[in-house]
């Protein structure tokens, strides 16, 4: 190493040798350049509303629709049961049955509460 | 000058006096010839800082193109006033330049012959070229931010507080990150003197 020429002459040639480095455009990049211009965004990850994403989630639009009109009928069902419903549940359920949580056997199972 | 760039400036410029950010809002609105302008406007530059960092043509043609690429799919989020275009896109040349180095640290060398202007003699051209590419592969071995501004400071020529809003820190943090930065590429270059022709004359 000579003290003539330390590194940062050398540096120094180098920056300014690469400053000087120009390198035009050439009609293919510009070509490629304005071919990406005129391509179509790509879609945009936007937060959809959330009936949009659970139409999405059951199935689109007619989904909606059996799901609206079961619920409608079963809302109906439990307000006005029609004789064949009536029916099929009490042969199911048979007698009423009354559960009491504070019945009398219980009490006197477990004696009488004291106060402490 | 090749066809389609004549071309295209033989059209009347109904953006000459126009902003980047005013040709970048345009081109967001759909007008495909702000996108024209603003490929010859900022092209040459972006393709410029590119080849400095890279010292290879292929690569920086490839970081051009994927820089204006982000430009045309950031245009519709363009907060107006908030940077400059310029700026935004020494930014992101800057990462882009710093990602293919990073990816040839561990690649061997691979000098591509490239045309280079008004060089004086085919041994001068190789030279050069040998030496652009040591100064990449050297800013390649540099920690990114340090090689970012290096090459900002000292292949762009850009002012402190440029670099500063380009990097978005300080402009005490450019000075440090540029000194730093230098002294590293010192120590790097100091063995490859003799093999780059600076122990002798410059060849004719």
């Amino acid at each position: 190493m000579t003290m003539t020429n330390p590194p940062d002459d050398m540096l120094d040639d180098l920056f300014a040798t690469a400053r000087a480095v120009t390198l035009p455009p050439d009609d293919a990049l510009i070509a490629r350049v304005l071919a990406d211009a005129a391509r179509p965004l790509p879609p945009r990850h936007v937060k959809e509303p959330l009936l949009v994403q659970l139409r999405a989630m059951i199935g689109g639009w007619p989904a909606f629709g059996s799901l609206a009109a079961a619920t409608v009928a079963g809302v109906w069902i439990g307000i006005a049961p029609p004789p064949v419903v009536e029916d099929y549940a009490l042969s199911l359920l048979g007698d009423t049955v009354n559960i009491g949580l504070f019945s009398d056997d219980f009490l006197t199972e477990t004696g009488e509460p004291t106060d402490g | 000058m090749p066809l389609a760039r004549s071309q295209m400036m033989a059209v009347s410029d109904p953006f000459a006096d126009a902003s980047d950010e005013d040709l970048l809002l345009a081109f967001a609105g759909g007008d495909p010839r702000a996108a024209e302008v603003l490929t010859l406007r900022l092209l040459p530059r972006i393709l410029a800082q590119a080849i400095r960092m890279l010292a290879n043509k292929t690569e920086a043609e490839d970081v051009a193109q994927d820089a204006m690429l982000r430009l045309w799919r950031m245009a519709p989020d363009w907060r107006q006033g908030e940077a400059q275009v310029t700026t935004w896109l020494y930014r992101v040349v800057a990462n882009l330049c710093t990602d293919r180095l990073r990816k040839r640290r561990h690649v061997a060398l691979d000098l591509v012959a490239e045309p280079l202007d008004s060089a004086p003699s085919v041994a001068a051209q190789i030279q050069t070229r040998a030496r652009l590419r040591a100064l990449s592969d050297a800013l390649a071995q540099l920690p990114e931010r340090q090689a970012q501004a290096v090459a900002l400071r000292h292949l762009e020529g850009l002012s402190n507080p440029q670099i500063a809003a380009i990097m978005d820190i300080s402009v005490t943090s450019v000075e440090s990150l540029t000194a730093r930065g230098k002294r590293a590429l010192a120590a790097i270059m100091a063995g490859r003197k003799a093999e780059l022709g600076y122990d002798d004359d410059e060849p004719t």
